[in-house]
């Protein structure tokens, strides 16, 4: 009999293939293929940005951001940090996630919404939507977008990340359900989101570390980590976000309990459309404030 | 004047082709699993009542309903989905979904595949926590969850189960596979058994290669075993194929994917330095992964062949 062509167990055992790579038949593609040597992500966090009964503290959200955003940029103010990444004539569109159980928080929304206002930019040319981005004006002639989301486990995707976030800018989402939504990186090619996203910010104030099936949201999985996970570059982003749920499913079940689906899209998104870094090992990530249970 | 005709004749039929699959996948069948359990569930408990009709979905239109999430449901013969919500006044909604699958076996393996919380008593099998409920009895696996925790939900869906699971009829037995596989009579125990038609579900729980190397499909049944030892964990499967020839196919399959070194024997070490072997019985073929040494993984085989010639299989 001939022998399938396929990655095995052994691939993956052998260091030639990493475990995301192995679901995608990509391990072939040799390291140096990712889009960029050393990529940066800011982990903040604030014990006392989330309350007892779970409310946001909006001035403490509005300076963790600014502050998360400032060491990114490397500068020394945060209005110099914001003013590096936009300018006034910007028209930016707000990609978040409404999801209920578990959206963007609102507060979140305002203190970016806020801060772009800060820098000269019309209330008028600054929207926040999710499902009806395609059909938005400001949208449709944004020159930049800011993408929000709250980082969790997610049944088709494996991780509901910012590269995920990106699937309500096409028309038909469920044609890229496919593998564990693999292909979702190249949404990003697409010319209505295509280099225009400035920002990327992984809301990290109470994630959801597991979960089973479609619907299904289940709080005994949330957590208050109380922190924003923040970058330039979506796939480095989500792959410390995507860390950080592994770490803690270690943490809570004692070893890393299989999701519903592996997050394979993150790596393709790196090794396939070069959307950024996903290996750990390249991503210098800064951790700023509380430092209990950090976890990554 | 021939061109604008055909246009709008195209057009008719596209309009007509879809109205049909609209009212074909979509609509709610009397003939649904809703009927054959008398609905007699569908009353209010404990303030939460019924909201409109049930909603029923095919094989098909499942995707309408549940994205890529139906992939499991499909995998394990999926015949029917009814689903229905229930609501109370400024509380949270609950939802029912009931599956009916092809068999027994079916509805024990979506259930079983990923099972972790407490015992419920109720139907064949159930669990319940963070405010789901699941189990499975005859052909049906059910799931209700409440959209937010609270006392008072949670009763009203154990309640709403216990109800549904007496309007069902029929029992039915988990896979006979299942029993196949040694448990304690080594020196090792069983930890973990789960009961799979598909190598995508298989890699979910261990993954062993991109390609459905083993040919699992619908019509045969697997069980993957995690078995604790001493020093880490072994993973037995077996696998029922419908015939002997299919089961000779699969093991070459696997050997010549797997372990194209091997050669001529049926175990090798692999990079992680543990030992995988295969064999083959009638329509069976069994593989261990992982074992300590090459004797252990031979052993477990041959306990599982022990059981499978007392079987008369």
């Amino acid at each position: 009999m001939k022998a399938i062509k396929t990655v095995t167990r052994r691939d993956f055992l052998k260091g030639t293939a990493g475990l995301f790579l192995t679901s995608t038949g990509l391990s072939a593609i040799p390291p140096k293929a990712s889009a960029h040597a050393q990529t940066k992500v800011i982990v903040i966090r604030n014990a006392d940005v989330v309350g007892p009964n779970s409310e946001i503290k909006h001035s403490l959200l509005q300076n963790m951001i600014n502050e998360a955003v400032r060491i990114l940029t490397d500068k020394n103010e945060a209005q110099a940090a914001w003013q590096s990444l936009f300018s006034k004539t910007d028209i930016v569109g707000i990609k978040t996630n409404v999801w209920h159980y578990l959206p963007t928080p609102k507060e979140l929304e305002i203190a970016i919404q806020q801060k772009l206002v800060d820098l000269g930019i019309p209330a008028t040319n600054i929207a926040i939507d999710d499902r009806g981005v395609l059909d938005n004006p400001i949208f449709k002639k944004a020159s930049a977008l800011i993408n929000v989301r709250p980082v969790r486990t997610h049944h088709w995707s494996g991780v509901g990340s910012c590269l995920k976030n990106y699937i309500m800018f096409v028309r038909n989402p469920s044609a890229y359900h496919n593998e564990g939504c693999s292909d979702l990186g190249k949404i990003w090619t697409y010319p209505v989101v295509k280099g225009k996203t400035r920002l990327n910010i992984l809301c990290a104030l109470t994630p959801q570390f597991y979960g089973r099936g479609a619907h299904f949201f289940d709080r005994r999985y949330v957590w208050p980590y109380r922190g924003l996970i923040v970058g330039t570059d979506p796939v480095a982003v989500d792959t410390v976000g995507s860390e950080l749920l592994r770490k803690k499913r270690i943490a809570h079940f004692g070893d890393d309990r299989a999701l519903d689906v592996l997050p394979v899209h993150i790596s393709v998104a790196d090794k396939k459309y070069r959307l950024g870094v996903s290996d750990l090992s390249k991503i210098e990530i800064i951790k700023v404030g509380w430092r209990d249970e950090v976890l990554l | 004047m021939g061109f604008i005709f055909r246009i709008l004749k195209a057009t008719t039929l596209c309009i007509t082709l879809l109205t049909c699959l609209a009212i074909s996948n979509i609509a709610f069948s009397k003939e649904g699993v809703l009927m054959k359990t008398k609905a007699s569930w569908l009353s209010e408990v404990k303030g939460w009542s019924p909201i409109g009709d049930p909603l029923l979905y095919n094989p098909k239109t499942i995707f309408q309903y549940m994205d890529g999430a139906a992939e499991l449901y499909l995998a394990f013969n999926i015949r029917e989905l009814t689903t229905i919500r229930f609501e109370k006044p400024d509380k949270p909604s609950i939802i029912v979904e009931m599956y009916e699958m092809a068999s027994s076996e079916d509805a024990y393996g979506v259930f079983a595949f990923e099972q972790q919380d407490p015992d419920a008593a109720i139907g064949q099998g159930s669990e319940f926590g963070g405010g789901l409920l699941r189990f499975w009895k005859g052909r049906t696996f059910v799931t209700i969850f409440g959209e937010e925790p609270g006392q008072d939900i949670e009763a009203a869906i154990l309640i709403l189960g216990r109800r549904i699971a007496d309007t069902i009829p029929e029992t039915g037995n988990p896979p006979r596979i299942l029993r196949y596989l040694p448990d304690t009579a080594l020196s090792f125990s069983k930890k973990d058994a789960w009961f799979l038609r598909s190598h995508i579900h298989l890699n979910q729980r261990f993954f062993i290669a991109r390609a459905n190397i083993l040919m699992l499909a619908p019509d045969v049944d697997a069980v993957l075993a995690r078995y604790e030892i001493e020093n880490g964990r072994v993973h037995s499967l077996l696998v029922c194929y419908p015939s002997s020839d299919k089961a000779k196919t699969a093991l070459a399959s696997f050997k010549n994917a797997y372990m194209p070194d091997a050669g001529t024997f049926s175990s090798v070490k692999t990079e992680n330095g543990k030992w995988t072997s295969i064999d083959r019985t009638n329509n069976f073929v069994i593989v261990v992964f992982d074992a300590p040494d090459e004797f252990f993984a031979q052993s477990l085989i041959r306990a599982t062949k022990d059981i499978l010639i007392k079987e008369g299989l």
